[in-house]
This record gives structure tokens, C-alpha cells and sequence, in this order.
């Protein structure tokens, strides 16, 4: 029997545009499960980014059920959600959104801060994840001195120094060249066979292919 | 955490200097100002708060009340010690008289020491109230002896140079020829802040063989004088209300017929130990000390918060013009799991950090300002009071507040960020806080404004004071008095024989005050015309047959005095009228009755300023000194001088100083004064204020107009993209200058027109303090309204100038 990470029952998300109500997404249902790698496909505007900031809770459904790990998320406040996505769900972005002011170390170190890890655990983990991305070497670089694909490389790296259950990427590979998104792409598939579950949303047939199962969003349904 | 906060916030400092480097001299402006000012309040509000039960301490004060006038008086009658040094509300009762020996002499030295200053006659009780501490001498028995003397540590090591405390006690010192005092006590000078400067205290009972005996055996209830102090300890439980009462029924019980006739009263006041410091109206001990002023510190105090305002509004400004370039890190941080409190905590900090850089550079800066304030900083103030503990928590409790005022909004507004809007860069942030930041420079340009107008304004009442004609002649007069205490004429006219050998100088009068001088002497005068009596206070000034030629008063009708003596008076047309004599001529030959004389009015003279135009003119009359010989009230020698240029003035002056020296030969108490310094000197809390406003005015012009830069260097760089298109499609520097440049100078606009009602009011509340003023003119607020607009447009232009310039091509290709 596996177990359910994630399951949304007909959640809907609608925004007021003027006086018209758009609906972003309509009545999804979906389960996820532990150890699945989902790819969210379909054309721009469908809403895959808008499903994949909704499952972060970075946004909410209008209306529906969203349950996380057993939780009810919809009904839930704000200050229990953030502690609950502060501790399972990390973000991969397709701009990789580094901060610019820190160095790569610190961007990695960043949210363990915000998870108050006392500083040497912080700088044991720190450590280990820059071993094993290989980008001990850069520690000290600024984001801005690195190649897209290396930014990206330190944006998985802080997605995961959270150890999180879940791992929501947007584009991952949008910004990069072939080689290097098949690199990452690579990257995701390790992670999770170690047991991490991944939600990527995604334009390309290729990086889709590498998700244990794909769903197909169109006009805010799932087809 | 807290480390990462202050890396990033030094790294932001860093990537936008200019933001930095404005609200960095904005804040340090605001805080300096608040440094300098703080201290100053600390060290006035510090004086003589380190007596035991000082709570319960108080000056018993003088007011004479006339129906035109009230007197103040620091001392009382020596009748009234008498009368209530039994009521058991005091716990103690102790007088001191000060009254300077002619002489003091060490005769085992064979020194002396003329005019000693600080010297009071007193008796235990003072030291009951004020406690000193005793270096050497009997503790138990002070000044219980009648030749007795306590000297303080700094007086002792005068009169004893080089021995210790114990030897000096029980040596001999002669004051004044004869009287010979033994040494019974020596205390330390008081450690802390005090306006109680005593050096020297002698034995009460030694008064009476001074000049002062009369005085002290027949007590009059109505001569009061500032030299006579008591001070009362009020008991714990003491009913200070009833103290006062029966303070007033005793004024009352000895109010005589003269005052009751002229509604003259007296009246006993209680003034609390910290109040001396700060009341100019009864005055303290040493009057070449500072006194604090209350409304000079809290014009200080609110010049200061004013600055500081302007310095939080820059940073409020600019940092939530900003806000868009941060929004990115923010909408990161939230989605690492950063709370909203996290994040406001983050940017009070990086405020914070700004702000403690603003405090550094401001504890330098202060040091550097206690110089250039040294008009408004009291001479003791020195930087070591930084170290005091009050003024360290306070300082941290000042910059936290100023955290707060500049951080906590910008911060808000920043921690509010959607982070799914932002990170897909749909944000308009910033353009909705448009409104308040408009609000927020109006309201620095209204303070800038008002301040401008106001310079304005009181440097042309200034100017006025200064340049009104007072009414007599004031160039090129100096006035030599003789030395304090000389009681005889004889000298003064030995003086003034030497000083006529010298050619440059034309007249010479021997006279008591000038023309207008700080202080008054007048009798009430009556004048029966047979059908009803006029009464009137009247001011003199005392001189002789020349002392109308020196100032070159006007005489309108009738004559100056026929000689020095003679019972005669030449009055004021305020006097004349305030009689009810029609002209001039109509009042020369009538009698008046002064001090229960009659005496002739001889002449009638034009008005003049008697004081300071603050004032208006009073009833006043010019006689010559018929009391003498028992009493003179000349003063010295006033000279008008040939060349009214300062050519060959120092060569004139040293020739004065050496007749003096060759008269004077045994005391050496030169004063000199010129009459035009003395008339400015009227006006020294106006020039003081005018510098302060000179100084608020530049900085609250140079803390606003950097804020408008950078509230310009921010739209300017975000309207580049339509600089460039609309240099494409043809317009010209000026035009793209004019557009970008209008929506700033609306901003200075509306300002003024806050600004102007608001500058009026206050002047013309100021000005309610002259009794004669100039006139608010029109043009004062056009020039000042077109400065400021001025100043703004060359702020302004010094970006949009460079952005208009710029080539299109980049611009547009970036895109």
C-alpha cells in the first residue's frame, strides 16, 4: 500500500479580472503519492505554474479540498501552512531566483536559517550539499558569476538542504541549453529514486519523459 | 540569523551607494543636531541636582509689583529672616549676605588680594542646607566664632600657596585694613555642576564693621537687595502652600503709605533649588556663567526634531521608491520559508545598521559642532559628557526610536509583497505608495520653506533693530567707567582733565549710564496742574553740562542743565505728554514733585530709545547728580570722539587707557565700552536665533533637496524607456527636461503654499516680543518661495539633464 502525499478533491482557483471571473483552475483532482515524479504538461496559460504555487501554498485554491500529508491545507491558517511547506516542500524555479546580495553558500544556507538549524548542523549540511553537487569550489561566488546551469545546480541544492518530502519544479530547465538540462534533468531522476517526490511542470516531451507519470493540463483542466 | 541580516544589509548599503550615502548625511544631520542639543539639555538639567533633599530647597525671592511694572529681586529684605526662621514648617533657615572685601591680605606672605569675588557672609545654617565637604576644621562649630573664616579648597590654595588644609587653620587673614579673621574651616569645591560658585564664607556678625552696618541694625522692610539671599529647607511634611501665605500676609503687614498710595506691593516667592539654574529672572551668582534659557532650548530641541523628521522622511522615501529592486529577494525569502516577521525584523535591522552608522559619524561630528554652536553651548560642555550613563541609554533609546520612525513602514510595505506576483515580476510595487511619498516631500519642503522665510524675516527685523535710528548719537562714543565702588567725583574729573589733552577726542561728559543702557533707575513723580494730580514712574539719566553735547540729544524747547548739581530736570516729550503739557514750550518753568521736592522742569527734550526697541519709550528725564557729595550717580566718563572712522582708533584707545592708568594708579578695574557694541548687545538672543535659523535653514534645504534627488534619480531611471521614445519621435532637451522636471516643482510648490501662512503666523507671533517692528513684506515671501524652487530645480535638473542627454539608442536596446 503506498502512501498518499498530496490529494486535491475538485480544487478550484478563480481571479477577478475587471469585472470578468477567470477560472485558473477548475475542479482538479489529483493524488499524489510518496515517491511519484509527476510532470505537469501543457500549453502556456493552462496553469501548470499556478497548480504547482497552489500545491506549494505560496498561493490557495478558491474552493475545493487540498489535503497534505493528512492535513487539511484549505482550512488551515496561515502560520500552520507556512510551517508545514517550511518543512516538507522545497522549489525549484525557472529563473532560479538566487539571491543576488548572497554567495552561494549563503543561498544554500538560507532557509535552514529560517528553520532555526543551530550553526554548526547548518554548516555540516551546507557542507555536505556542496560535496555532493561538486560545487565546493564556488562556495564563495556570487550568482551572477555562475552559468545558468550552475545557478540552477545551486538552486536544487538549496530546494533540497530542507530535506524535503517534496520538490516542486517550475520550468526547471527553461532558462538552460540541452546538455545542461538533460544534466539536471538527470539530477531530478537520482533524487528521486532516494525517495524525494518531485512535481516539475514542463513544455518539453524529453524532460516530461523522465516524470513516472505525466498529466496534461489544458484551460485549467486536467485532460 | 542576525549575522546574515547585517551581511546583507552591509552588502545593500554597498550596491546603492548614492541611497546610502543620502540617508546616511540625512540622518546624521537629524542626529547630531539631537546629540548636541541632548547634551546641552543634560548638562543645564544637571545643575545643583546633587544636593541632599534638594527637593527641598528654596530661594525666598523678591517681586515688586507697580501698576506699570513688576521688579524681580533674587534677595529679600533682612527683616524677613527674622520673622520666620521659627515657623516649624522650615526645617532650616539660612541667609547669606555677598558682599565683596575691598582687600584681603596674607600679611605672614605679605600677598594681597583686591576685590575677591564669590565672597558671602553667612553663618552654620547655610551649611546645614548645602553640605560641604570639610578638608580640615571644626565640623561641629562652623563659623561660630565672629572673626571667623571657611574657605574653600581653590580660595585657600590663593591666599595659602602650597600648604596643606590643616596647617591653614587657625592662620590670620586682614580684610579690608583692620579686620582680622582667623581660618576656622577649609571644604572642597563642589565636584558637581553648580551655580553655587562661593569661594569664601565669612562670619555673619563681621558684617558690622563693614560699610553694610546700617543696614543690618536697622532692618527696613522696604529696601530689598539681591545681595541679601535666604534660602529655606522646607520640612518633610511641610504645607508649601501655607508657607506662601503666610509669606504673603507678611509682605502684607508691612506694605507702608507711600505703596498702598501708589499701589506698590511686594511680594515673597518661593523659588525651587532647580529652578535657579534656568530663571533669568532672578539671575545667578556668576554672571559671566550662562544661564540655560527654556525657550532657546526648546527651540533648540524642536529644531532638532525637526531635522531628524527630515532625515527619517528620506529614508521612508527612498527606500519604499525602492522597493521594486528588492521585491525579488523578498518573494526568495518568503518561499525558503521566511515569515513575515522574519522579513520585517531583517529590514529594521539593515535600518538600524544605517542608523548606527549616521550615530557614529554624528558622536564625531558633535564634537566638531560644540565648537561651531559655542554662542548657544554653555562653556562647561564638553565632550566627556558622551560618557554619562543617562546620555548613553538615551542616545541608544533615540536611535531605536529613529529605527522605527524610518524603518518600520518601508518595512511593512515591503514584507506585504505577493510572492507569486513578484517572482514572475508582475509587480507594480511602489507606484501605489506614490501618494505618500508626494505627501512625505511637501512635507519636508513646507519645513524647509518655513525655516528660509524666517531667516528671512528675522534678518530683516535684525536689521532693523540695528539700523533704527535710536534717537541720540551712538557712533564713535566710548564710555571709561571708573572703578566699582569709587563713590567720589573728584577722581572722575582729575580723569577727564588728563583725557582733554588728547586731540581726538571732541566732548567729554562725566555721567552715570548712556542714553539707553539694560539698566534703569526711576522715582515716581507727581505734577499737580490745580485741577488734578498726574503721577508717573520717570526713568533718569544722570550727567553733567556736557553730557548732552556727547549724545547729541535733541532739546526741543527751554535748556540742558545750567550745572552739574543744580536741581533741575529736562524731560522727554513721553513725559511731557504723559503730564498733559500741550508743547514743549508749555512745560518749561513748571514744578514737579520728586521724592517730596520740587524741583523745576528746565527744559524739554526730543524722545529717544531708552533700551532696546523692545521696549517702548518711557517717561524720562535728564538732571544732573544733586546728591552728591553723600551720594554720586556718575560713573564714569563718556567721550565722543573726533574721527568717527576706526583709523588711528587703537592709538586713541591705548592713549585713554594710560590717562586711567595714570590716575588709577592702585586698582586695576579698566572697563571700557562702546556704545554701538552695547546697542548690538541688546540684541544678542535675536543674533543667536538668527544663526540657529541660518543653520536650520541650510541643513533642512540640503537634507530636503538630497531627498528629492533621490526620489528623482529613482523616477528618472524608471522613465528612461519614454525619455528615449520620445527623443525619437523629436523633442528637444528642454522640453524632455520640462516634463520630467513639473512633477517635482508641483511638489515645491504646494510646500510654499503651506508653507507661507504658516512661516507669517509664527514671525508675527515673534515679532509681538518688539515694540517696534518691521514690516512682514510681500517680497520676503517671493524671494524665499523662488529660492527654494531654485534650489530644487538645479537639484532636479542635475539628473534629468543627464537622462535627457542620454543617447536613445541605449535605452530603447535594452529592452
Amino acid at each position: 500500500m503506498k502512501n498518499t502525499l498530496l490529494s486535491l478533491n475538485e480544487a478550484t482557483r478563480t481571479v477577478n479580472s475587471g469585472s470578468n471571473k477567470v477560472t485558473l483552475l477548475d475542479n482538479i483532482n489529483l493524488n499524489v503519492e510518496v515517491g511519484e515524479f509527476i510532470s505537469l504538461m501543457g500549453p502556456s496559460g493552462s496553469g501548470k505554474s499556478t497548480l504547482l504555487n497552489c500545491i506549494g501554498m505560496l498561493d490557495h485554491f478558491t474552493d475545493g479540498g487540498y489535503t497534505f500529508l493528512g492535513e487539511p491545507v484549505h482550512s488551515m491558517k496561515e502560520k500552520n501552512r507556512s510551517k508545514l511547506y517550511k518543512e516538507y516542500i522545497g522549489f525549484v524555479f525557472q529563473a532560479y531566483h538566487l539571491i543576488d546580495e548572497l554567495t552561494v553558500y549563503e543561498n544554500i544556507e538560507t532557509p535552514l536559517l529560517y528553520k532555526s538549524v543551530k550553526s554548526s548542523e547548518r554548516k555540516a549540511m551546507v557542507a555536505d550539499m556542496l560535496d555532493r553537487f561538486n560545487i565546493v569550489g564556488k562556495k564563495d561566488l556570487f550568482p551572477i558569476q555562475l552559468s545558468g546551469g550552475q545557478q540552477q545546480l545551486v538552486g536544487i541544492a538549496r530546494a533540497l538542504i530542507g530535506k524535503p518530502k517534496l520538490i516542486l519544479a517550475d520550468e526547471p530547465t527553461g532558462n538552460l541549453n540541452s546538455k545542461q538540462s538533460e544534466e539536471i534533468m538527470e539530477l531530478f531522476a537520482q533524487l528521486n529514486k532516494e525517495g524525494v517526490t518531485i512535481i516539475q511542470a514542463t513544455h518539453s516531451e524529453s524532460n516530461a519523459a523522465y516524470g513516472s507519470r505525466i498529466i496534461n493540463l489544458l484551460d485549467g483542466k486536467i485532460v | 540569523m542576525i549575522k546574515n541580516y547585517f551581511k546583507i544589509a552591509w552588502r545593500n548599503l554597498m550596491k546603492h551607494k548614492v541611497f546610502s550615502l543620502i540617508n546616511i548625511i540625512g540622518l546624521t544631520i537629524g542626529l547630531s543636531a539631537s546629540f548636541v542639543i541632548g547634551l546641552m539639555v543634560y548638562y543645564d538639567a544637571t545643575f545643583d541636582d546633587f544636593h541632599k533633599d534638594g527637593d527641598r530647597i528654596y530661594r525666598v525671592v523678591t517681586d515688586l509689583i507697580s501698576p506699570e511694572d513688576t521688579f524681580s529681586i533674587s534677595g529679600v529684605t533682612l527683616a524677613l529672616e527674622d520673622e520666620i526662621k521659627d515657623d516649624s514648617n522650615f526645617e532650616t533657615v539660612g541667609s547669606f549676605y555677598i558682599e565683596r572685601p575691598s582687600k584681603v591680605e596674607n600679611r605672614e606672605l605679605g600677598s594681597q588680594f583686591k576685590w575677591p569675588n564669590f565672597v558671602i557672609f553667612t553663618d552654620a545654617n547655610y551649611f546645614k542646607i548645602f553640605n560641604y565637604t570639610f578638608l580640615a576644621g571644626d565640623e561641629t562649630n562652623i563659623l561660630s566664632h565672629p572673626n571667623s573664616v571657611i574657605l574653600t579648597e581653590n580660595r585657600a590654595a590663593d591666599y595659602f600657596p602650597n600648604t596643606v588644609p590643616s596647617d591653614i587653620i587657625g592662620k590670620t587673614l586682614v580684610y579690608n585694613d583692620s579686620l582680622n579673621v582667623t581660618v576656622t574651616g577649609i571644604v572642597e569645591n563642589f565636584k558637581e555642576r553648580t551655580d553655587f560658585v562661593f569661594e569664601e564664607f565669612i562670619a555673619k556678625p563681621l558684617l558690622l564693621q563693614t560699610r553694610l552696618r546700617e543696614n543690618f541694625l536697622n532692618l527696613n522692610w522696604n529696601n530689598t537687595n539681591d545681595a541679601s539671599q535666604l534660602f529655606v529647607k522646607v520640612a518633610s511634611n511641610a504645607d508649601v502652600s501655607a508657607i506662601q501665605n503666610r509669606l504673603d500676609n507678611l509682605a502684607a503687614a508691612h506694605q507702608d503709605e507711600d505703596s498702598k498710595k501708589y499701589g506698590d506691593e511686594q511680594k515673597f516667592g518661593l523659588q525651587p533649588l532647580s529652578d535657579i539654574h534656568f530663571n533669568e529672572k532672578y539671575g545667578i551668582y556668576d554672571w559671566t556663567k550662562g544661564q540655560a534659557n527654556k525657550s532657546l532650548l526648546t527651540n533648540l530641541a524642536l529644531v532638532a526634531v525637526f531635522l531628524l523628521l527630515l532625515g527619517c522622511i528620506n529614508f521612508i522615501n527612498l527606500n519604499t521608491a525602492q522597493a521594486s529592486q528588492r521585491a525579488k529577494e523578498i518573494g526568495i525569502r518568503k518561499t525558503l520559508g521566511s515569515s513575515r516577521k522574519q522579513l520585517i525584523s531583517q529590514f529594521m535591522g539593515e535600518t538600524f545598521l544605517l542608523v548606527l552608522i549616521s550615530a557614529l559619524l554624528s558622536v564625531l561630528l558633535s564634537k566638531w559642532l560644540i565648537n561651531v554652536f559655542s554662542d548657544f553651548v554653555p562653556d562647561g560642555l564638553n565632550f566627556e559628557l558622551f560618557k554619562s550613563p543617562l546620555i548613553v541609554v538615551s542616545a541608544i533609546v533615540l536611535l531605536i526610536i529613529v529605527t522605527f520612525l524610518s524603518g518600520f513602514y518601508p518595512a511593512l510595505i515591503l514584507s506585504k509583497f505577493n510572492t507569486v506576483s513578484v517572482l514572475k515580476n508582475h509587480l507594480a510595487v511602489g507606484d501605489k505608495k506614490v501618494k505618500l511619498r508626494k505627501f512625505l516631500t511637501i512635507f519636508q519642503f513646507t519645513i524647509a520653506q518655513i525655516f528660509i522665510i524666517a531667516t528671512l524675516l528675522v534678518g530683516k527685523q535684525i536689521n532693523f533693530l540695528l539700523t533704527t535710528d535710536m534717537g541720540f548719537k551712538t557712533d564713535a562714543i566710548i564710555s571709561v567707567y571708573s572703578p566699582r565702588g569709587e563713590r567720589e567725583v573728584s577722581k572722575k574729573e582729575l580723569y577727564a582733565e588728563k583725557l582733554r589733552a588728547i586731540p581726538e577726542i571732541k566732548e567729554i561728559s562725566i555721567g552715570g549710564t548712556p542714553p539707553a543702557s539694560i539698566s534703569t533707575n526711576s522715582t515716581s513723580l507727581s505734577y499737580n496742574n490745580g485741577e488734578k494730580e498726574v503721577n508717573t514712574d520717570l526713568q533718569f539719566i544722570f550727567g553733567d553740562i556736557n553730557y548732552s553735547k556727547v549724545f547729541e540729544l535733541d532739546i526741543l524747547a527751554g535748556r540742558s542743565i545750567r550745572n552739574d548739581t543744580v536741581k533741575e530736570l529736562v524731560i522727554n516729550e513721553t513725559c511731557r505728554k504723559k503730564l498733559g503739557f500741550k508743547s514743549p514750550e508749555e512745560a518749561v518753568g513748571k514744578i514737579v514733585l520728586l521724592g517730596g521736592e520740587n524741583v523745576p522742569i528746565v527744559g524739554v527734550m526730543a524722545d529717544f530709545f531708552q533700551r532696546s526697541l523692545k521696549s517702548n519709550i518711557k517717561p524720562m528725564a535728564f538732571r544732573g547728580d544733586w546728591n552728591r557729595p553723600d551720594w554720586s550717580q556718575f560713573q564714569g566718563l563718556h567721550l565722543a570722539l573726533q574721527n568717527e572712522s576706526s583709523e588711528g582708533l587703537k592709538t586713541t584707545l591705548s592713549k585713554i587707557e594710560n590717562a586711567y592708568k595714570s590716575v588709577y594708579t592702585e586698582i586695576d578695574d579698566y572697563r571700557v565700552e562702546f556704545l554701538d557694541e552695547s546697542i548690538q548687545n541688546f540684541y544678542n538672543r535675536e543674533r543667536k536665533m538668527s544663526k540657529l535659523l541660518n543653520w536650520a535653514t541650510g541643513l533642512s534645504i540640503l537634507i530636503s533637496c538630497l531627498g528629492l534627488l533621490g526620489l528623482v534619480i529613482y523616477t528618472t531611471n524608471r522613465r528612461v524607456k519614454e525619455i528615449g521614445v520620445r527623443k525619437v519621435l523629436g523633442a528637444s532637451l528642454f522640453q524632455i527636461n520640462t516634463i520630467l522636471c513639473k512633477e517635482f516643482l508641483i511638489l515645491v510648490a504646494i510646500a510654499f503654499v503651506i508653507a507661507a501662512p504658516i512661516a507669517w503666523y509664527g514671525i508675527n507671533n515673534w515679532l509681538q516680543d518688539f515694540a517696534y517692528k518691521t514690516s512682514i513684506g510681500f517680497w520676503v515671501f517671493l524671494v524665499s518661495g523662488l529660492a527654494m524652487i531654485f534650489f530644487a530645480l538645479i537639484v532636479i535638473s542635475v539628473k534629468t539633464l543627464q537622462a535627457a542627454n542620454a543617447n536613445p539608442v541605449d535605452s530603447l536596446r535594452s529592452e
